[in-house]
């Protein structure tokens, strides 16, 4: 297996023509798909990934350059993809990687011809000047940036390797982490300011491929209106306001989710 | 709305109501429990006093409503998927905000309760406080900080330590070589003492011989020709001890190089004897003992006259009242036993001895130690070097013989001097023809090449009298232009030392290489190890020192065409 695809932890499953490519957003890693993925096995290709940082990828290749804006997340994409001879492919992204997605198929439109945006945002800052309604405002992203920068968030188990340092002693890591979104805490501290500082707004503009805007009711991290937003900028979208609540349909809601994708396609 | 699985599940058969009741509102711990979507169906009694809001006020409302913001948005991006795919998660920790601001640091459990078919039916949270925990664990986590600060700044430390030695030690040898150059600026001083006593003497040879030749020359006496001929031997030999006296501090700069050949000693001495006389004073008698068949020793005989100047200077200074100077040589063999005695290496076997036997006040013990250590003197400043008996034994050490110094203090003392035999009687040496022969001549053809204008000018004049053709060059480039242009060149001579990248050495190689068989006399101020094997010469190399005499070059020149 190329080192691109080792290095991204890909699995590769089903059959079809088209592929399909299932991104996961800030926080977890491809497991989020694991309800929603297998119902195209058999009309798709379909492709699964760690973001480098998340997962089952290789720690090692995190580059806090390269990984400091979205554009670099979409590089991997674009290389991962060009590497697996993805054409006129689906993308599903979820949450940030709805606008990784978005920036990928800027760089390399040959990708997708349709792309799923599952709670998207542009923009999480609301920017009081135009009226936009990100869902933060400033200070409430400055607290959160402080205290990643203070604390580290999350499980008390992953104190003990951080606080003992497990750089020799993996296993304990291992033995003591919840088994899904492990996540270095450098590296999740660096995601979080990268994702919830980025302002993609003017890279929907443009896009050619067909849209489709998934958005979950009592979304904290991307409101309604932030839904509209994208839906209202990318003309020939469609979207559709699940049932679901919170900000992760594809794991409270995968039928739902399924059914939508489905629909669109 | 009560929950009724949290009652039926936790129902034991000897438990009322109203005690399950009270266990659940008022347990050491915050409970709630949400819907299938999250939101908050009921809480217990503790948590909601723990939040400052009535627990009914809660209902309705999502679990993460109560984090803070960076809570929310994990709870969000991580817990809630993780408490989906796992049904679980434990000991997560967050702060709640309570109704009045205040933030409480809480581990929060999490269970999902799900149906046959996996969906879910409800989440049970509960919440322990933990502000002693997490306290300690971010005092943990600051001292891993300071240890990770610590181990970086220890790493560099190790890092810039290798250096820092380096530079310390260079520091070291720095100072260790200014003071080697003090110690040596202060010998120098000595020694410009000492040779300034020696050159006194030699000078004082010297004018004494002008000064009768003027004499003669203003009244002359009736054999004022001889007295003008031994005045001119004398002072001329006079020069030539003064030149000696050079090459004996090139020697201690170790550059000159030893020229052993056999030497007859008897005869050596017997030449030096006048000079000697001289350097010893009226007070002093001299007595020179030849040895009967005395071998020849194997040695350079202008250090041999050095040496013997040496010890007559130590011997005299030794007997300031006068006395006697006695030097003696005879056949000497050296055993096993005997030569396993001496501390340097030598070999056991036959040597030629020359004894200098001196009346004077003797050397005690402490003395005698040190007597061969260069610059140690017991003379004055300005009365001698303390390089004498140094060279003494240097010349020894170099010639492959040794030296050994007999005294009692009041008793006088007897240096011993051991020179190897020389068993090839071939190279023996002839009588200075000097005096007595007229400079042989040639009229082959001599390659010159001297960087030294002056010299070479000279040279060539006295080749040109003795009738040599001679092609003259300053440097080895110009001199091979000329070997490649001249078919006939006999012989090449030149100085060890050149300008302009190849020296004598190279040059007469490289002539060889062209010309085989080309005959190759140098001449050296002093040679560097390009002439030098072990502080001598090759058997095969000739080598005429300067400074020279026209005398000399005729005869040296002539020598090397006739080999």
């Amino acid at each position: 297996m190329p080192d691109i695809l080792t290095r991204h932890n890909v699995r590769i499953s089903g059959r079809g023509t088209r592929t399909m490519v299932f991104a996961h957003g800030f926080g977890c890693d491809q497991n989020m798909w694991r309800w929603v993925a297998p119902a195209f096995e058999d009309r798709f290709r379909v492709v699964l990934f760690d973001h480098i940082g998340a997962g089952q990828s290789d720690l090692s290749a995190f580059d806090r350059e390269r990984h400091g804006s979205l554009e670099g997340y979409a590089q991997d994409v674009v290389t991962l993809c060009r590497e697996l001879d993805v054409r006129d492919g689906v993308f599903v992204g979820h949450s940030v990687s709805a606008m990784i997605g978005v920036l990928a198929l800027r760089q390399a439109p040959e990708l997708f011809s349709d792309m799923i945006l599952v709670g998207p945002s542009p923009r999480y800052i609301d920017e009081p000047e135009t009226g936009y309604i990100g869902g933060f405002s400033a200070e409430q992203i400055d607290e959160l940036l402080d205290f990643l920068d203070s604390n580290h968030m999350g499980w008390s188990q992953n104190m003990a390797p951080v606080i003992m340092g497990n750089g020799d002693r993996p296993e304990l890591a291992e033995e003591l982490t919840n088994s899904f979104c492990r996540s270095d805490p450098e590296i999740a501290r660096h995601f979080a300011r990268t994702t919830f500082l980025s302002d993609n707004r003017a890279d929907l503009d443009g896009l050619t491929a067909r849209a489709l805007v998934l958005q979950c009711m009592d979304d904290v991290i991307a409101p309604e209106s932030v839904g509209r937003y994208v839906h209202d900028r990318l003309p020939g979208s469609h979207l559709v306001l699940m049932q679901a609540t919170g900000h992760c349909p594809n794991l409270s809601a995968p039928a739902e989710t399924v059914a939508a994708i489905d629909a669109f396609l | 709305m009560p929950s009724s699985d949290a009652v039926t599940t936790a129902s034991p058969a000897c438990a009322g109501d109203a005690e399950l009741h009270d266990l659940f509102e008022h347990a050491p711990c915050g409970y709630l429990v949400a819907g299938p979507e999250g939101r908050i169906d009921r809480v217990n009694h503790t948590l909601a006093d723990w939040l400052g809001v009535e627990p009914g006020r809660l209902a309705g409302r999502r679990f993460p409503e109560l984090l803070s913001i960076a809570g929310k948005i994990y709870y969000e991006t991580h817990f809630a998927p993780l408490l989906r795919m796992q049904g679980a998660f434990d000991e997560v920790a967050l702060d709640l905000r309570s109704a009045d601001g205040t933030v409480m640091p809480v581990l929060v459990n999490a269970r999902e309760r799900r149906d046959t078919d996996g969906r879910t039916l409800a989440i049970r949270i509960t919440v322990m406080r933990a502000r002693d925990r997490r306290r300690y664990e971010q005092e943990l986590l600051e001292a891993r900080r300071r240890a990770d600060v610590a181990t970086a700044e220890m790493r560099e430390l190790a890092g810039t330590l290798e250096t820092r030695v380096a530079e310390e030690l260079a520091q070291r040898q720095e100072v260790e070589n200014r003071l080697r150059q003090a110690q040596k600026m202060e010998a120098i001083g000595q020694l410009t003492g000492g040779v300034a006593h020696d050159f006194n003497n030699l000078l004082t040879v010297i004018l004494g011989g002008l000064e009768t030749i003027e004499r003669q020359l203003a009244s002359p006496a009736k054999d004022a020709r001889a007295r003008m001929e031994r005045a001119v031997t004398m002072a001329r030999h006079g020069a030539q001890r003064a030149a000696t006296l050079t090459s004996r501090l090139l020697a201690f700069a170790r550059r000159q190089p030893l020229q052993p050949r056999s030497t007859d000693a008897s005869r050596l001495i017997t030449g030096l004897a006048d000079l000697l006389q001289r350097t010893l004073g009226a007070t002093i008698a001299l007595e020179t003992v030849a040895g009967g068949g005395l071998w020849s020793a194997m040695a350079d005989a202008g250090e041999l006259e050095n040496a013997l100047v040496n010890l007559a200077v130590n011997a005299r200074d030794a007997m300031p009242e006068g006395g006697r100077l006695t030097i003696e040589t005879s056949n000497a063999c050296l055993d096993e036993d005997y030569v396993a005695s001496v501390p340097e290496p030598l070999s056991a076997g036959h040597y030629v001895l020359i004894a200098v036997s001196d009346t004077g006040h003797g050397m005690d013990q402490t003395v005698l130690q040190k007597a061969f250590e260069p610059f140690f003197t017991t003379k004055d400043v300005g009365k001698g070097t303390g390089l004498g008996l140094s060279q003494v034994y240097g010349f020894a050490r170099q010639s492959g013989g040794h030296v050994r110094i007999y005294s009692e203090f009041g008793q006088g003392t007897t240096v011993k001097l051991y020179l190897p035999r020389c068993l090839d009687a071939r190279s023996a040496d002839p009588a200075d023809p000097d005096l007595e022969n007229p400079a042989p001549r040639g009229s082959e053809t001599v390659l010159l090449v001297e960087d030294h204008a002056d010299l070479l000018t000279y040279s060539a004049t006295v080749l040109l009298e003795l009738g040599y053709r001679v092609l003259a060059a300053p440097d080895a480039a110009t001199g091979l232009a000329l070997l490649q242009r001249e078919p006939e060149v006999d012989l090449l001579f030149t100085d060890m030392v050149l300008p302009g990248g190849l020296d004598g050495r190279q040059l007469a190689e490289e002539a060889r290489q062209r010309r085989p068989g080309l005959k190759v006399l140098y001449t050296s101020g002093y040679a560097r190890n390009a002439i030098l094997r072990d502080g001598r010469l090759d058997a095969n190399v000739d080598l005429l020192p300067k400074p020279f005499t026209g005398q000399a070059l005729a005869r040296r020149i002539r020598a090397a065409l006739d080999r």
